[in-house]
């Protein structure tokens, strides 16, 4: 019991939903590998009749109902309260990232990375540097790659916080939003000392940081830290043992860890049903390898099981947090590969010597010609795993960038959890897939 | 072959050049054992991490195993950056695929992205670079597979094989133009269904589109004025 407020604790709730009747994956035998129910083939004229003379209803849920997060249309075949079909119409906030790539110098996209989860930015910029790293062979100072660390962290969080507010909005905790805000706003306030923008962050670089760490930036950090986890528990406090929640969440969109792993799902939607998959462990990139922390894991696969799998994410995000603030407090040591060819040149003498002024001149306006080749990396996201993939033809555009978002695959799932679900939990599907429309459509 | 592909490739035999043997004078004077030495056994090798990341490709558990069971259809082997990649038989790609999630030791059972890649500019034939990414969560490997395509040729879908294919495959599909055969209901999905400019991820179309849109107040309510700079204004 955790001694505040008399409450179990998560890990309480776990451990007597495994003692409880519930039946883990649903019923046992009911997921085929290798069927995939129709998507993509319901319109809104359809109309159909059943055996005993019921007619199919067909609704359309968004694209501006609130719970959709954005611009996402599913398109539902009732029986009287249940849902028959779910068919997710996305597409509606595609801006052609990729293509757009083809047409910009390495680092001039990074800008365009931070509008596809713009709840994470910083995560999407840590993804597209690693991946231009990774094909020009640069390595960031050790210092830089805490300060990524813990910017990559502070992002995690901060989208988890949306996610927590939302989800539960949907579901009737309406205060929950405004107290999850309430932190996120002291994460942004973070990202403006550190670079200046609160959402569209624009926050790596190729290399490091070219630019010196604020002033201060270390005690705002650690006083965040202070403040987050007795305000984390108090969410779980409400939340966790909350009969409307329990019963809104506990066995509703159950996922099998088969049909997770054959939906390619990965986060917490993978681990929530009890797979072991997180890329900081399985091909740790940064300083991963160096920290300690732990990934958690689900039983049951369902709403509930998820929404404890992000919650112990935050809680994992503070520990490394945690340790990486103390290395970087008080430690001098340089922030930016400035030996490489392929980072910006430093910005000192631009304004006295005529040297430096040109190089700068030189990288900002041609930029640099990568090598030839093909790279994929892959970063932990908060909503799975994030990949780029660069095809490079040797010249100082990208031939082909790939961006594999996770909510894009994730929400492939919907289809399949949402047969037989009733009307009434589809919000809550639509929220435990967690996704953001920007990162869907791209 | 265009200058990509040479990041890596399966070594070939070579021969020791007479330039080699006078370099390496001292060991011929040596006497020298009249057994050959033994070739590497790549059978009992086993199945360990490391050797998906050897120097060695040949020790490769992938290649090995589809050097078995499908001599004929692994083109080209390809390692850049640690990682590798396996040019297949477009045809075959769906039997391969099935054969490494399936496979007892390799087991790369989890996908992770297809996509594709026009590589218009880049080569002559064919045109299109069909990529699957596979991931082993048990093994934490990850490998490429690449199966290149012509215009308007068909690829094997891999949803029989994995259902994340659908969307996958639905969006190289709506991107690309690509023909994956099998699937259940190739439509687009990200552009929209009465989209009739083409695939846009194709290096022949244009960023700003082939179609002539209309642009709207193009009288200006604010007059410019002449500048000191530019000189032009008015």
């Amino acid at each position: 019991m955790s001694s505040q407020t008399g409450q179990p604790t998560d890990a309480e709730l776990i451990k007597t939903a495994a003692e409880g009747d519930m039946t883990p994956y649903g019923k046992p035998g009911e997921y085929i590998s290798g069927t995939t129910p129709p998507t993509g083939t319901l319109t809104i004229e359809d109309e159909e009749f059943t055996d005993t003379g019921e007619r199919l209803m067909t609704l359309n849920m968004g694209p501006q109902h609130p719970s959709t997060h954005g611009v996402m249309r599913l398109l539902l075949k009732l029986d009287g309260e249940s849902v028959v079909q779910c068919d997710p119409i996305i597409g509606y906030l595609h801006r052609g990232t990729e293509k757009l790539s083809e047409g910009k110098r390495y680092a001039q996209i990074v800008p365009w990375t931070d509008r596809l989860d713009y709840t994470a930015a910083p995560l999407n910029n840590l993804g597209y540097v690693l991946a231009v790293e990774k094909l020009c062979d640069v390595v960031a100072p050790e210092r830089a790659q805490y300060w990524r660390v813990i910017m990559a962290e502070l992002a995690r969080i901060a989208a988890h916080l949306v996610w927590l507010g939302t989800h539960a909005l949907d579901i009737g905790a309406l205060s929950m939003s405004l107290y999850c805000f309430r932190e996120r706003e002291m994460i942004q306030d973070i990202f403006e000392t550190f670079c200046g923008a609160r959402l569209t962050t624009n926050m790596m670089e190729i290399g490091g940081f070219s630019r010196p760490i604020p002033d201060g930036l270390v005690e705002q950090v650690r006083n965040f830290l202070r403040v987050f986890p007795p305000r984390q528990q108090e969410y779980a406090d409400i939340l966790s043992a909350n009969p409307i929640w329990l019963t809104r969440t506990k066995g509703v969109g159950i996922i099998s860890p088969e049909a997770a792993i054959s939906y390619s799902l990965t986060g917490a939607c993978l681990r929530g049903s009890g797979i072991n998959y997180d890329v900081r462990k399985a091909e740790p990139y940064c300083i991963y390898d160096r920290l300690d922390f732990e990934v958690p894991l689900g039983e049951f696969g369902d709403v509930y099981d998820r929404y404890l799998v992000r919650m112990e994410e935050m809680r994992q995000a503070h520990k490394i947090i945690q340790q990486c603030i103390d290395f970087v407090d008080g430690n001098d040591t340089p922030l930016m590969n400035f030996e490489s060819p392929y980072a910006i040149p430093p910005h000192k003498g631009v304004m006295t010597t005529a040297e430096d002024m040109q190089r700068h001149f030189i990288w900002v306006i041609k930029g640099f010609n990568a090598p030839v080749g093909e790279v994929w990396q892959s970063i932990e996201h908060s909503k799975g795993e994030l990949g780029y993939g660069i095809v490079s033809d040797g010249g100082p555009m990208p031939y082909r960038l790939r961006v594999r978002t996770p909510d894009y695959v994730n929400l492939g799932v919907l289809p399949h959890i949402a047969q037989g679900a009733m009307l009434a939990d589809m919000v809550a599907l639509v929220g435990t897939i967690d996704i953001v429309l920007g990162s869907v459509d791209r | 072959m265009p200058d990509y592909r040479t990041g890596g490739r399966v070594k070939e035999e070579t021969t020791v050049s007479d330039g080699d043997a006078r370099q390496h004078n001292d060991q011929e004077l040596a006497p020298q054992s009249e057994v050959e030495p033994l070739a590497v056994d790549y059978d009992s090798l086993g199945w360990g991490r490391d050797l998906y990341f050897d120097d060695d490709l040949n020790k490769h558990p992938v290649i090995r195993e589809l050097g078995k069971h499908f001599p004929d259809d692994m083109l080209d082997v390809i390692r850049f950056r640690n990682e590798t990649t396996i040019h297949v038989t477009p045809s075959r790609l769906r039997e391969i695929a099935f054969f490494l999630r399936d496979h007892e030791h390799i087991s790369l059972n989890a996908l992770t992205d297809i996509t594709a890649v026009d590589m218009l500019t880049m080569r002559t034939t064919p045109r299109f670079d069909v990529s699957v990414m596979l991931y082993s969560i048990p093994n934490r490997v990850r490998l490429r597979l690449k199966a290149g395509v012509d215009d308007g040729e068909p690829v094997p879908s891999l949803v029989p094989v994995w259902n994340g294919a659908n969307w996958m495959e639905r969006e190289c599909y709506d991107m690309f133009g690509i023909i994956f055969e099998g699937h259940p209901n190739l439509r687009r999905i990200l552009l929209a269904d009465d989209w009739d400019e083409g695939h846009p991820l194709r290096k022949d179309y244009p960023i700003r589109g082939w179609k002539e849109f209309p642009s709207y107040n193009k009288e200006r309510t604010v007059h410019r004025t002449r500048t000191r700079w530019t000189g032009r204004g008015v």
